[in-house]
């Protein structure tokens, strides 16, 4: 507990000497706001778009994109894995396209997205959905192949069906090198949700940077950035209290 | 204890496997008839084929030719097993390790929770309920794992080296545990052990195997009185049994001298 407060007082004060720093630039230092806007414009240029209700919709967009990319790649991801373990024969089918598709960069893919699946929402999806998939994929065929072979020998002696076997013994069994996955795929899916933003459509945080940018608006540019930092903290927040939640079996993490 | 009625009928089941240079033959045919209620303990050295016969009573692997017959009247999960290792699920609890069995046959609840907490009691975890099993000694971990293969109440129980992984302090306590748990339940009992000690001391009947190829070499009877305790090993038979089954365990295979 005392640790945690501690904790808590550390970030609190770097985040101070940070904002300090900030401040002095714009102000004694007498940066130019094109440049570096000050705390206090950036902050009025947030507080603009927020009270415009502009602000929630570009926000709303962005983690709509990121949440249903990330599930629909956590979903397919475990499902290919599973799959793959159950039919090795398969494997070695897939393995080469795999293979290829894996190491491909997916952002220089991004732009095929747009020509494919258009401009709204489905492209920046389905490069979310590319981004968070591998990460998952990898993590959940490592998490089932490393299967302890008596789990199976239990599973047996009990006459447990798929279903039963698959959710009581291999997925609960597998998720420690699941989450590992997803904590990457988390990372990347933001990084493909603004990019996917910049390319097409107009609305995101990714929108909105490039539209601020544009238009010289940099307080507004600043406020945007900020936002998908603060955005990318609050995932892994969540994502860190997902784990503890779900993984608190595995004991003396942190 | 009714031993009158057979309870496991093994009929010249072998065992061989495919292996790179052709096949080996891991357990040559073994013919023997258990009663019901019996103790039976199966002693020998690795790679004598004692894993396979309890593998191939469970059902987890296919005999290569023989029959084993269990009278349990079409149960769908007639034995229990304990393995080497715990094999919890790392988790569940304690109580949701050993209700585990009841969960997944569709038990409800209630009465699940009954017979897990009743079985916990019994196999002296009471107050670890709550407990994840890595919160647990190796020991308690391994009574935790009789009481889940208890849970759903199969008629014969299995047992390959239970109890080989903790300290021999330990051992000793739950070797009179699992007495005293046999003779409460009345279950039939085959285990697998590396100890001649421990077979002579907990078994109705002890069979000898030998390896390379795994056959069963003999079966002693043994005539030491229940319940059984500190004094049945001051008792000169139960010396005079461990010493037959060392001798039998070091003269290799080949000779044919069933005791029994």
């Amino acid at each position: 507990m005392i640790k945690r407060v501690t904790a808590w007082i550390d970030y609190a004060l770097a985040l101070a000497v940070l904002l300090g720093a900030w401040w002095f630039a714009t102000g004694p230092m007498a940066m130019p706001t094109y440049l570096l806007p000050s705390p206090a414009r950036t902050w009025n240029a947030l507080a603009g778009i927020a009270m415009s209700g502009e602000l929630w919709l570009h926000l709303g967009f962005t983690m709509q994109n990121i949440v249903l990319g990330l599930i629909f790649g956590l979903v397919a991801g475990i499902a290919l894995a599973y799959v793959m373990t159950r039919f090795p024969k398969l494997a070695i089918w897939l393995d080469g396209p795999l293979v290829i598709l894996q190491t491909a960069p997916k952002i220089a893919l991004a732009p095929l997205f747009v020509v494919w699946f258009g401009f709204g929402i489905l492209s920046k999806i389905i490069l979310i959905f590319s981004l968070v998939f591998f990460p998952v994929f990898i993590g959940a065929v490592a998490g089932f192949r490393t299967l302890d072979p008596k789990m199976k020998d239990l599973s047996k002696l009990l006459g447990l069906g798929n279903i039963q076997r698959f959710r009581q013994i291999e997925l609960p069994s597998a998720m420690p090198e699941i989450f590992v996955g997803l904590k990457i795929g988390a990372v990347q899916a933001l990084v493909g949700a603004v990019l996917a933003e910049w390319m097409a459509g107009k609305l995101g945080l990714g929108y909105l940077m490039t539209f601020a940018g544009a238009t010289y608006k940099t307080p507004l540019l600043f406020a945007a950035v900020l936002l998908t930092a603060v955005l990318g903290l609050l995932m892994h927040v969540v994502l860190t209290l997902l784990e503890n939640r779900l993984l608190s079996w595995k004991g003396a993490k942190r | 204890m009714a031993q009158s009625e057979r309870m496991i009928d093994i009929a010249g089941v072998h065992k061989t496997f495919v292996a790179d240079h052709g096949t080996v033959t891991a357990l040559e045919p073994v013919t023997i008839t258990i009663k019901e209620g019996e103790f039976i303990s199966i002693v020998g050295p690795s790679g004598c084929g004692k894993s396979t016969l309890l593998r191939l009573i469970s059902g987890l692997d296919h005999a290569s030719g023989g029959t084993i017959t269990l009278d349990t009247a079409g149960r769908k999960r007639p034995v229990g097993f304990v393995f080497q290792e715990p094999v919890l699920l790392p988790w569940k609890t304690v109580l949701e390790n050993v209700r585990f069995p009841l969960d997944t046959a569709g038990v409800s609840r209630a009465e699940a929770d009954r017979t897990a907490l009743d079985l916990i009691k019994m196999v002296g975890l009471a107050g670890f309920e709550k407990a994840l099993p890595r919160q647990l000694s190796g020991g308690m971990r391994q009574r935790a794992a009789i009481a889940r293969s208890l849970s759903d109440d199969p008629p014969i129980l299995l047992m390959d080296e239970p109890f080989s992984a903790v300290d021999l302090l330990t051992r000793d306590t739950l070797n009179d545990e699992l007495l005293r748990i046999w003779q409460s339940t009345g279950k039939t009992i085959l285990l697998v052990t590396h100890s001649v000690e421990e077979a002579a001391y907990l078994a109705d009947r002890v069979m000898v195997m030998t390896a390379r190829p795994g056959k069963l070499k003999c079966v002693h009877d043994v005539d030491l009185a229940r319940p059984r305790g500190e004094e049945t090993k001051l008792d000169m038979a139960y010396h005079a049994l461990v010493a037959q089954l060392r001798r039998d365990l070091r003269t290799s295979g080949g000779s044919d001298e069933g005791t029994h």
